[in-house]
């Protein structure tokens, strides 16, 4: 544990809870997490249990998980050549494991390109086939779902994208998108559909007359609540948030953020919150999930991975949120280099061509993930006792 | 006071503003469409033009009295020659008997030049006596044996023979200054104009003039002979004749001094085709080569048009968005198969083929009906893979936006999700390609028609109209054959563009309202 707090000086600065606004924050977190019947972060209770280590070892259903990811690989082939054979593979998803629990979000973090987004689609099974691994959906593994008992599935799974302006068709009004699915479905009755409709933009904040609008009559936060109101319509339990405020400015960021939270509460809904903007998932988060390269390189409950991080590369990531205070120093860790291409990823840990700590050992041989403290994952070698 | 109702009144206003439900009405996706098709002035120009063009067409044909292949003729004068008239000269001989051989008849022309009284022949004389102008008799004795003439008898049938004994009668009674007289035992009445009647029947005539028909089967009656030797008497160069059927028709007399000839000839009205009338009442735009109605195949010429462009456009753009969505949709290997095909249509050289397709069809002498519906396969059938490019083009692009992903996650069906996703949204752009293509379409048909190869006679199509002017005459002189036909294709094809670039606009929500 040494090494270990020596790592975690740098963050710990920033993210210690040293004043007290943070301190009464950490305990609204805390108090937050106890209501959603969490295990405290950091203390003795078992928060995120991880699966079993051995990816070989199939998954077993644990009622208490909504989502549980084994090992999940998506890997998509490059082709070239004369006869456009597969020369290669990107591995976009190359091992991801963790567990979700219900009524809970798991932010997922990363630099761009890391696989964020191809994990929360492979987990949706958005993007064709799962090159292995296993993706448990209230235990079920959705990638044995025949065509038609998927369609059935989508109801409760359910994406909300970055980009609002192309992910709402064009040439339909919005009262069609909202509730096309819906009619697809017969989630409910044709007397009561457009009552419906009205209640689930009005818990999105939409007017019921936007319904006859189209799209591009509206701003990037009012179609962001037209995405959002398109998921919940066919009322899921599960929604992944591929990124769902990156491209909206800060104020409407803030409003969709709690939106997303009083949607939460009231539906009891679990999230996979994808970003890459920290304090939005700080805030929204209860576990949080780093991810590098494809892999998962540290995940814990969100106060556990912001007051102590673990894995260097979670700490050079944090080190990197700015501290709203001109005189405070910024003690930035920057990487060398670039991210590593994944077609081509390094041998041993896929990080150690950019770590500080690198040993020899790093260079070849992948480290496996460890309990470091409850409920606190890390994949790196510098934590093996 | 003022201060609070101005307050009032600003946040009326702003509740006003901010709730479109009552600022905006609020309008149905068609019915935008629609609102900003007709906004667009010159979409709307080509809408009116389309829209008369296809009353024209479709009902016009109905209205016309007359039919599209309605041959229409007309009477016309044409002066031709009818009979020619020579006086006779010289004077012909009669052998009243056998006595009268060729040396009496030598022996009375020298008489009759140097006016003796007697001719000798064999050791006998005979007596040359004048009976009157232009007749001779020659007698032994009493008896004549003989006669020279300058009048002619001759019957209304040519081949009829008289005797000589007749003859000599009637010659007789005519110079005579008319008269009856018998012959074998018939009674025949003789008048001054030298018309012979037998019983009050016209018989035969005696004239100076020999009258010879010009033309080969017609019967110059006696009475047109009486006539004509009555004009010819009084020196009238014209005259009218009305002959026993009814028929009246004018002559003009000509004489040749050269040859002594006068040619008579007939003024006859005759049925010809009415080609290239002028606009007229009864023929709006005239008439074409073929003496049919112009306004009336102009109709139904549009019709023929239309119906080509709408149906080579249909079968094209089922077959392109069909053939482009499938392999658009699913791409790999149906895709790569599609592309390779419509890249094969793409190298066949349309133009050629079309024109050895039209020959082949000429060749195998096929309906002109049928032609039609074998032309619109053709071009059809030619005509999609354009439209296949450019479906399968937008349907990739659009299979990864966002919102079709959005789609799958919803768990939509495929069908929907093509139909309702897909293909409105490359349903502007197939407007706007089927619009265009089916102006180009026309022009296509237009012009195979005009070189003989499209639509063939007797149907009718704005192409083979024009296909009329094939010289310079007729493009200079019968403006009414090729100006309506041409305006009438340059403005369908002009409106159709129009009314294509108008949906385009409409079609795009991302127009302002």
């Amino acid at each position: 544990m040494g090494v270990n707090k020596g790592i975690a000086d740098g963050v710990g600065r920033a993210h210690g809870a040293s004043t007290p606004e943070e301190l009464k924050y950490q305990t609204e977190k805390r108090e937050e997490r106890l209501k959603k019947g969490l295990q405290p972060a950091g203390g003795t209770g078992t928060a995120p249990v991880m699966a079993s280590s051995d990816p070989n070892e199939p998954l077993v259903y644990d009622p208490q998980y909504i989502l549980m990811v084994k090992n999940l690989k998506k890997y998509f082939p490059i082709k070239g050549g004369m006869m456009s054979h597969v020369v290669g593979q990107v591995k976009a998803v190359d091992g991801v494991t963790f567990n979700l629990k219900r009524g809970t979000t798991m932010g997922l973090v990363g630099e761009s390109g890391c696989g964020k987004t191809t994990t929360g689609r492979t987990i949706l099974r958005l993007s064709g086939e799962k090159t292995g691994g296993q993706v448990l959906f209230n235990g079920q593994e959705v990638y044995d779902l025949s065509p038609k008992e998927m369609r059935s599935m989508r109801t409760k799974m359910q994406i909300i994208f970055q980009d609002p302006f192309s992910s709402l068709s064009p040439r339909l009004p919005v009262g069609e998108i909202i509730g096309e699915a819906v009619r697809e479905h017969n989630l409910v009755q044709k007397s009561e559909f457009n009552a419906y409709i009205d209640q689930v933009m009005d818990n999105c904040g939409l007017q019921p007359f936007h319904k006859d609008r189209y799209p591009h009559e509206f701003s990037g936060g009012q179609r962001q609540r037209i995405c959002i109101a398109r998921a919940l319509a066919l009322n899921p339990e599960f929604v992944v948030c591929d990124e769902p405020v990156s491209a909206l400015d800060v104020s409407i960021q803030a409003q969709i953020i709690n939106l997303l939270k009083e949607l939460q509460e009231k539906y009891s809904l679990t999230y996979l919150f994808i970003s890459h903007d920290l304090s939005v998932v700080e805030h929204i988060s209860d576990t949080v999930g780093v991810m590098y390269l494809g892999n998962l390189v540290e995940y814990g409950a969100t106060e556990d991975i912001f007051r102590n991080p673990l894995h260097p590369y979670t700490k050079a990531l944090f080190s990197a949120i700015p501290i709203p205070d001109p005189k405070a120093k910024m003690n930035r860790i920057v990487l060398e280099g670039s991210i590593p291409s994944p077609a081509n990823p390094p041998s041993g840990c896929k990080f150690h061509t950019r770590c500080k700590y690198c040993t020899e050992r790093c260079k070849k041989e992948a480290p496996v993930q460890r309990e470091v403290e409850p409920g606190h994952y890390v994949v790196c070698h510098l934590f093996d006792k | 006071m003022s201060d609070e109702n101005k307050n009032v009144n600003q946040n009326g206003e702003e509740q006003y503003s901010l709730n479109d439900d009552r600022r905006v009405k609020v309008l149905s996706p068609g019915a935008m469409v629609a609102k900003r098709f007709f906004r667009n002035r010159l979409a709307v120009t080509g809408m009116v033009i389309l829209i008369i063009m296809f009353i024209f067409s479709f009902i016009g044909g109905l209205v016309s009295p007359y039919r599209e292949d309605e041959v229409f003729y007309r009477r016309d004068y044409i002066n031709k020659e009818y009979v020619g008239v020579t006086e006779n000269t010289e004077y012909r001989y009669l052998e009243l008997t056998e006595e009268y051989g060729a040396v009496q008849q030598a022996m009375t022309v020298l008489a009759i030049q140097q006016d003796k009284p007697t001719i000798e022949a064999k050791g006998k004389t005979y007596d040359v006596v004048k009976e009157g102008e232009g007749l001779y008799s020659i007698k032994d004795g009493d008896t004549a044996i003989g006669a020279a003439y300058l009048d002619i008898v001759s019957a209304e049938d040519s081949s009829v023979k008289f005797t000589p004994d007749f003859q000599y009668q009637a010659l007789l009674a005519y110079i005579g200054g008319g008269g009856a007289f018998t012959v074998d035992g018939e009674e025949y009445e003789a008048d001054e104009l030298g018309m012979i009647t037998k019983g009050g029947e016209s018989y035969a005539v005696c004239s100076r003039y020999i009258v010879q028909s010009k033309t080969s089967g017609t019967v110059i009656s006696n009475e047109f002979r009486e006539a004509l030797i009555e004009h010819l008497a009084t020196g009238e160069e014209a005259f009218t004749f009305t002959d026993p059927e009814g028929e009246t028709a004018e002559y003009t007399l000509v004489y040749d001094p050269a040859t002594k000839i006068w040619s008579v000839k007939q003024e006859v009205s005759t049925q010809v085709f009415d080609t290239y009338s002028f606009p007229s009442k009864t023929h709006w735009l005239g008439t074409d080569r073929n003496g049919m109605d112009m306004l009336t195949r102009l109709m139904y010429g549009g019709r023929i048009s239309l119906m080509v462009g709408f149906i080579v456009v249909i079968i094209s753009t089922v077959l392109g968005v069909v053939l482009g969505g499938v392999a658009g949709y699913f791409g790999g290997w149906i895709d790569n198969l599609v592309m390779r095909i419509v890249d094969i249509f793409y190298c066949i050289p349309s133009t050629p083929v079309i024109i050895i397709l039209g020959a082949a069809m000429d060749g195998m002498r096929v309906e002109p009906k049928i032609r039609i519906f074998y032309l619109m396969l053709i071009l059809g059938v030619l005509g999609w893979p354009g439209t296949a490019r450019m479906v399968r083009g937008q349907i990739l692009s659009l299979r990864e936006q966002e919102f079709m992903t959005a789609t799958e996650a919803c768990g939509i069906r495929v069908s929907r999700r093509i139909f309702r996703h897909l293909i409105p949204n490359v349903i502007p752009q197939l407007i706007v390609i089927s619009t265009m293509s089916l102006g180009s379409t026309i022009i296509t048909e237009s012009t195979l028609s005009f070189l003989g190869l499209g639509v063939k006679f007797p149907y009718a199509s704005w192409g083979n109209i024009i296909n009329d002017v094939s010289n310079s005459f007729v493009l200079t002189n019968y403006w009414f054959i090729w100006i309506p036909a041409g305006v009438c294709l340059m403005l369908t094809v002009l409106a159709f563009n129009f009314v294509g670039d108008g949906l385009r606009d409409a079609f795009d929500p991302r127009m302002k309202r």
